[in-house]
């Protein structure tokens, strides 16, 4: 293992001295916290042991009722990224395929999706009550407006070359973006979604905090009261591994999905 | 059919883009321009960049309208692309989603005439004739740029156009490969004897290939001389052709045609800048 191009400037190095990097990263933090938390720089009342953490996610998860807030939390975040999908596929789609729909939607779009999420949330109970609908609302709020933009631009970026090769060979619209577009930007559009599910889970912690009785957030909120850092942290980490997980499956697919590129 | 002395006639055509800033003048990329163009015939438009010609070749095949006069294929009007007017392009032109194989047999995709048992036997024929049947799995992205040409004109071949169009098909190619794809494309009209426009502004490839140079203006476009290479090159064209004199005298005579629209060219975009 070479680790010269480590150091070069806008050096090169295998997946193998990268992934063994990721691992060194990890146990510095790991290390560096425990060090910190151990000889109480920070008083442990606000720096746990990392090993106070784990025992922390193994008792709620084991002993408590945290793996119906994480069930929760997942069942929230899907519906609302399914949702955000189906949507926002045929309409990006539709709005890069024809003027008339991408001039008369997009100054609306753009407006929304300036719009901060949380000022949205007091609006939103009040129109849907604090039960899962304004959970679910709240994060199609988040991420629709943003996603179709990108499906849009997707689309966009086909090549004109590749529209053309489909009218040549006697494709009619529908078939030339069922064929062709759809084909040509999916692996990007998985890309963006990918990004998109990551954005859902910001938008979730903060409905789940602001109004809710069930969920990572709010579990997360209700261990606050009690000052119990541990679990606090625990809920944290927590959010973080099933991104994590989530993300690294999706990039599996992709690589799978799309050998080609 | 009409006429087959003009299976596609350009009648009088003219192009007049408006510039989507209004605040800017109307440009004139074709200005009347007539030209028939016999079955069976490898025509070559040739030309300075940006005179136009490929602007007249997307309208033969229906990709472009004209703003003034019509353009005939085999006594119809041509109001939009179909699968008679082939395209081939010099980039973006196969599929990375799909293999050699799978983008050969994307051109039969629209065809509702013949089945699937001859789908199949219809791509695996042009895959052989353009040689690339050892590559049939593989990914477009896993080949060169010249096999993925001859990917593009073996799937355009088999959707059946009456009219093979290729703008610039060779241009983004290395000179030896350019070279081999421009004989191994004569060899491939010899067995098809389609009618073909070709865009370049390679002489020495209008000079190769063609049947018939047509040479164009700098902008906007008008003809400004033919020539009909059998006149000066006698019998089949081989790589051999290229070091004979009759070669080469047409080559220069061209050449010196295209230098004077080169600098006309610049005098426009000099005179458009000051």
């Amino acid at each position: 293992m070479s680790l010269r191009g480590l150091f070069a400037f806008r050096g090169q190095s295998s997946s193998r001295t990268d992934a063994a990097m990721a691992v060194v990263a990890f146990i510095l933090f790991v290390a560096l916290w425990y060090l910190l938390a151990y000889f109480q720089f920070v008083p442990q009342r606000f720096l746990p042991l990392p090993t106070d953490v784990v025992v922390a996610l193994w008792d709620m998860t084991v002993y408590g009722d945290f793996l119906r807030d994480i069930w929760i939390s997942v069942a929230r975040v899907w519906a609302a990224f399914l949702l955000s999908v189906v949507m926002a596929i045929p309409l990006g789609i539709w709005m890069s395929s024809y003027r008339i729909v991408g001039t008369l939607t997009e100054p609306i779009i753009d407006f929304i999706r300036y719009l901060p999420v949380p000022a949205l949330v007091p609006l939103l109970i009040i129109w849907l009550g604090i039960e899962e609908a304004s959970k679910v609302a709240v994060l199609w709020m988040g991420t629709f407006f943003q996603l179709v933009l990108l499906i849009a631009d997707d689309a966009k970026r086909v090549p004109r070359e590749f529209v053309e090769i489909g009218y040549t060979l006697g494709a009619r619209n529908r078939q030339i973006l069922k064929d062709i577009v759809w084909r040509a930007m999916l692996p990007s559009t998985v890309d963006n979604l990918r990004i998109t599910l990551g954005w859902c889970w910001t938008y979730l912690i903060i409905a789940e905090i602001v109004a809710a009785n069930s969920g990572i957030g709010h579990a997360i909120w209700s261990m606050r009261r009690f000052v119990k850092t541990p679990e606090v942290m625990a809920g944290i980490l927590a959010v973080g591994i099933i991104g994590l997980v989530t993300d690294q499956l999706i990039r599996y697919a992709h690589r799978r999905w799309f050998r080609y590129l | 059919m009409a006429n087959p002395n003009d299976f596609i006639a350009i009648d009088r055509v003219s192009k007049i883009f408006e510039p989507i800033d209004h605040r800017m003048a109307p440009v004139t990329v074709i200005d009347d321009v007539s030209l028939d163009i016999r079955e069976g015939e490898f025509v070559v438009f040739l030309g300075p960049s940006g005179c136009g010609k490929t602007t007249l070749m997307r309208m033969v095949g229906g990709l472009e309208t004209a703003t003034g006069g019509e353009i005939r294929l085999a006594g119809e009007r041509v109001t939009g692309p179909d699968r008679r007017k082939g395209m081939v392009f010099q980039a973006y032109s196969s599929f990375p989603w799909l293999t050699v194989y799978e983008n050969i047999r994307f051109g039969l995709r629209y065809r509702n005439d013949v089945d699937a048992a001859e789908k199949r036997r219809i791509a695996t024929h042009y895959m052989e004739l353009v040689g690339l049947q050892d590559f049939a799995d593989f990914y477009v992205n896993r080949i060169s740029g010249g096999m993925r040409q001859r990917v593009a004109i073996a799937r355009t071949l088999a959707a059946g156009p009456d009219v093979l169009l290729m703008d610039e098909p060779f241009g983004a190619l290395d000179a030896q490969t350019r070279e081999f794809l421009q004989y191994q494309l004569l060899g491939i009209n010899r067995s098809e004897r389609k009618t073909v426009i070709f865009v370049t502004h390679d002489v020495e490839e209008a000079v190769f290939l063609a049947d018939r140079i047509v040479m164009f203006s700098a902008r906007p476009a008008t003809i400004i001389e033919q020539i009909q290479v059998g006149d000066h090159i006698e019998g089949e064209r081989e790589l051999e052709t290229k070091e004979t004199q009759a070669f080469f005298h047409l080559r220069n005579h061209v050449l010196e045609a295209m230098r004077v629209q080169a600098r006309r060219t610049e005098e426009i975009e000099r005179g458009a800048a000051g």
